[in-house]
């Protein structure tokens, strides 16, 4: 009798057993785990106040084959650089010209009369075609060139790397150079934690970089002497977050500017002294931890940002234009 | 033994069935190691490209504080002072536990020099929740990561991170490299 | 030497590729320029187990097997088993904390052989074939002192009971159908069960999953009355073993001489494996025709069992491929299209982030489900054949005139030596 109640029990635990292990097999699926107990909300930072925004996007283009790296807007064209290609496209994206280019360019910009094309550690000098006129020097091992401006007769080209700007002629002589160290308590010079680093020349002929790791866009003569600069680092939309923003930058022609931060990408428009005045995309838009697109803009102050996440630029368009 | 007559016959099929069976053991063995390329030991690890920080590595791992920590690739650091993995979004920059990210409060903050501070993973508070990687690569440059500390990880047969994985980041990977250290600005994406 | 050049070439176009990666990974960005002699750590990479000691796992499970083989059919001792099946949990338990281990080995071996991007390793692979080999020449000397989840049970068996022997068969078929399901598994690449719910792996490392825990907890109580529950229940590898044993060489045996048939040796052990003289009744001419006719019947059963087996298996594949996590998450978007938009779906908005195309992931699960119907069918056949052959050798009846164990499901573990009053007087006891 006791050998028989303890068969049963024998029994009883082997099914609990059983029990249990297929239970546990059918319930471990992707929908019936827990949430994450240790998420880090962002969202909160996403949300834009729906009356700052005032572009929408009303279209984008992809760029097939074409891995861009840069692009720039001159009198109604978009020049795109990427792989060993050249590609110029009006702005409802139909192609005007393709020319083959020396292998990697990092950033592009032309004023008309020439293109200049940005490489790793170089600058190359391109007519109006798409042909080679000069192949500037080199700038040494430690140099990342993310972005180039145009005055005049100077060509300036920002070196991530060294932490500098690079005073070129038009015709590829070295002019000088400047680290944007000043006497003020600004003046550390230029922080760049990571390959982003934008500098810009407006419509009234001011020189300004941006200085990342100060979350600044500081305003320089021509030499490089610093005039002035505003900041602002925080976590709400009114200023730039994260180590190194903004990370792209363009101009309009009233001098304001335009800014683009990667990360929680957000396209922002900001006044000569550094106020928010609206923003153009904010990081719904954008893939979370995403690169900051770089941006340019045209007369009818339509953005154009080429997203380098999906290789497609979009069009982002102001929201009364329709 | 048995010298019996009947008995020769059954060892005689005894010993086909025996040959057979070593043969089908040896065989499924040489027949596995051909598919395989080499004797390699494998572990495994976390790819920081991409984890996506759920949060299952501090939850799922089958040690009570899991083999999974936070690892800080410094060649991306940016050395700010308003970093988004040491800091809660918004807070004030005080380096008080309250607003600091981390919930067991396992990164240490320390000032170098004018604007720049290091940022240490203290591994032994460290749970590899993935908070501040989530906060890193959110709003910095992405230069803390998860990786799988092989002198913790008692290297399972079936890992149960990885299986629980939502992005199937963690695989195996051969032992003589055993991790995958993001720090290269040429290989990946740089956050 | 015109095979040649094209090698050349390779290697050739190999060094390149190489020396782009290289050029390329030497482009880091520059630090910044500390002015306080600043020197940047780097991250600490502490180095796993090196290679030299897995070997030397597999050098102490070849000792380890060696010994106690020797110790069960020459040396005849219980006491000796004990001790290294002691030394087994210990070292490969507790030490080596229960992995690596050969159970769980049948995953790695069947997944290598399915799917060629997973490269098994040499010790996994040792560690799969060193038992089944010697269990082919020495019976399951692994089970008696080489197995850390044997050891840890056997330590704790205190009142074995004897189950009905129906219970017995029934409960261990149990293992076959777990040996199936863990290779179609672990081949589809869906999960290594065996590993999931190790129920002593927990108990080696004195930390885990409560699931784990409890599981461990719960065998070994149940161990205390049903002798080795998770040998004879679950143990897949088992099944392989008592296949090799059945047919093994050497096999240990109860009395070193002849049987007095005193029946000691049956209440000695507490598997219930060791099996009485057969009486001579199925020579009667009635009993044998009786069970010629049901033997036949049998074996005419075995195919008709496996395609039974087989179809059933392939019927419910699209139940198993549901295991496998991409079929899952495909079936689960597919039938509740409102889950993209459940931001607490961890592993819905994973997939979204990732960047795969729906289109791509359905495509995968259509694959997985394909090889779920060919693995079904094998799965339902394999269950059906042993069904089959277990039931035929219910009528095969072999004249056995002495108590001896039953060959496949001996552990070896030597207790009904000690028991054996032929054996006494010689040890001089």
């Amino acid at each position: 009798m006791k050998k028989r109640s303890l068969t049963v029990v024998v029994l009883a635990i082997l099914a609990v057993i059983i029990g249990v292990i297929v239970i546990d097999f059918m319930n471990n699926r992707p929908d019936r785990r827990g949430d994450n107990p240790y998420a880090l909300d962002v969202d909160e930072y996403k949300k834009v106040d729906e009356n700052l925004i005032s572009h929408k996007e009303t279209r984008n283009f992809s760029l097939g084959t074409l891995t861009a790296t840069g692009i720039c807007y001159y009198n109604d064209r978009l020049f795109l650089v990427g792989d060993s290609s050249l590609v110029v496209i009006s702005p409802d994206g139909s192609p005007v010209g393709m020319y083959e280019i020396l292998p990697n360019p990092t950033c592009i910009e032309t004023d008309g009369d020439n293109i200049f094309i940005g490489y790793l550690t170089h600058v190359a000098k391109y007519d109006t075609s798409g042909k080679l006129l000069q192949r500037w020097p080199d700038l040494g091992e430690s140099t990342v060139i993310t972005s180039l401006a145009i005055k005049d007769n100077r060509i300036y080209a920002a070196d991530a790397g060294n932490r500098r700007v690079v005073i070129f002629s038009r015709e590829g002589e070295i002019m000088g150079d400047f680290e944007g160290k000043a006497v003020t308590e600004a003046g550390h010079g230029f922080i760049i934690p990571s390959p982003n680093f934008d500098v810009v020349v407006n419509s009234y002929g001011e020189l300004w970089v941006v200085n990342p790791g100060k979350h600044a866009i500081e305003n320089y003569t021509d030499d490089g002497q610093m005039r002035g600069f505003w900041q602002n680092a925080s976590y709400d939309i009114e200023g730039f977050l994260g180590c190194c923003n903004p990370a792209e930058i363009t101009v309009k022609e009233d001098g304001s500017f335009i800014t683009s931060e990667k990360g929680m990408v957000r396209i922002k428009i900001y006044d000569q002294s550094g106020t928010l005045l609206s923003v153009v995309a904010s990081p719904n838009q954008f893939k979370e931890g995403g690169k900051a697109p770089e941006v340019c803009v045209d007369e009818q102050n339509i953005v154009y940002a080429l997203d380098f996440d999906r290789n497609v630029v979009r069009v982002f368009e102001l929201k009364g234009n329709g | 033994m048995k010298k019996d007559k009947g008995y020769n016959r059954r060892d005689f099929i005894n010993n086909g069935v025996r040959i057979t069976l070593g043969l089908t053991v040896v065989g499924t063995g040489a027949f596995a190691l051909t598919q395989s390329t080499t004797g390699k030991d494998y572990v495994w690890q976390i790819d920081p490209f991409k984890c996506t920080q759920c949060g299952r590595c501090a939850t799922e791992c089958v040690k009570a504080t899991s083999a999974v920590k936070c690892v800080h690739a410094y060649d991306l650091c940016g050395y700010c002072d308003l970093c988004g993995g040491y800091f809660k979004p918004g807070a004030k920059l005080e380096t008080g536990a309250e607003n600091q990210l981390c919930p067991t409060a396992a990164i240490q903050r320390k000032f170098i020099e004018e604007p720049y501070f290091e940022y240490i993973i203290d591994e032994e508070l460290c749970i590899g929740c993935a908070k501040c990687v989530k906060g890193c690569s959110a709003f910095g440059n992405g230069s803390f990561q998860l990786q799988i500390r092989h002198d913790l990880c008692l290297n399972c047969n079936q890992c149960s991170i990885a299986s629980t994985c939502p992005s199937d980041a963690i695989s195996r990977v051969p032992a003589d490299k055993p991790y995958i250290i993001k720090g290269d600005f040429t290989s990946g994406e740089e956050g | 030497m015109i095979k040649k050049i094209p090698t050349r070439i390779f290697v050739f176009f190999l060094f390149l590729v190489m020396v782009g990666n290289f050029m390329q990974a030497q482009q880091r960005f520059p630090k910044p320029e500390f002015e306080t002699g600043y020197v940047q750590p780097s991250p600490t990479t502490p180095e796993p187990r090196s290679i030299a000691l897995e070997y030397f796992d597999v050098a102490v499970l070849l000792a380890v097997l060696s010994l106690a083989s020797w110790l069960a059919i020459r040396k005849r001792s219980r006491r000796g088993l004990l001790w290294i099946s002691i030394f087994s949990l210990v070292y490969f338990g507790f030490y080596r904390d229960g992995c690596i281990c050969s159970i769980g080995a049948i995953q790695n071996v069947a997944l290598s052989i399915f799917d060629p991007t997973y490269a098994i390793s040499i010790t996994a692979l040792l560690f799969f074939l060193l038992p089944l080999l010697f269990a082919l020449f020495f019976g399951r000397t692994f089970c008696a002192a080489a197995c850390p989840l044997g050891a840890i049970q056997d330590l704790l068996v205190i009142h074995p009971i004897s189950l009905p022997s129906w219970i017995r068969k029934t409960l261990g078929f149990i293992p076959v159908i777990y040996l199936g399901l863990a290779v179609l598994l672990a081949a589809t690449g869906s999960d290594f069960i065996i590993c999931r719910y190790d129920p002593f792996v927990g108990i080696f490392r004195m930390d885990g999953p409560f699931l784990m825990i409890f599981l461990g907890i719960t065998f070994l109580l149940l161990g205390m009355f049903y002798a080795r529950p998770y040998c004879r229940v679950f143990c897949p590898y088992g099944v392989l073993l008592s296949w090799m044993s059945k047919f093994s060489k050497w096999h240990m045996t109860i009395t070193p001489s002849a049987c007095i048939k005193c029946k000691l040796c049956k209440d000695s052990c507490p598997f219930d494996t060791i099996e009485k003289p057969v009486e001579q009744e199925y020579r009667i001419p009635e009993v044998s025709r009786k069970n010629l006719r049901r033997f036949i019947l049998y074996i005419g059963l075995i195919p008709l069992l496996t395609l039974l087996g087989g179809w059933i298996g392939s019927r419910s594949h699209i139940y198993l491929s549901r295991v496998h996590p991409d079929v899952y998450l495909a079936e689960l978007i597919i039938t509740n299209p409102e889950l993209k938009e459940d931001e607490a779906n961890l592993d819905i908005q994973a997939f979204l982030e990732a960047g795969k195309s729906f289109e791509q992931l359905v495509e995968e699960a259509v694959v997985i489900r394909s090889k779920f119907k060919k693995g079904g069918w094998a799965l339902g056949g394999f269950i059906g054949l042993v069904l089959g052959i277990t039931l035929m050798n219910q009528v095969v009846f072999r004249r056995r005139e002495d108590y001896e164990p039953h060959k496949g499901d001996c552990f070896s573990c030597g207790r009904c030596m000690d028991y054996c009053p032929v054996e006494r007087p010689l040890r001089g006891k």
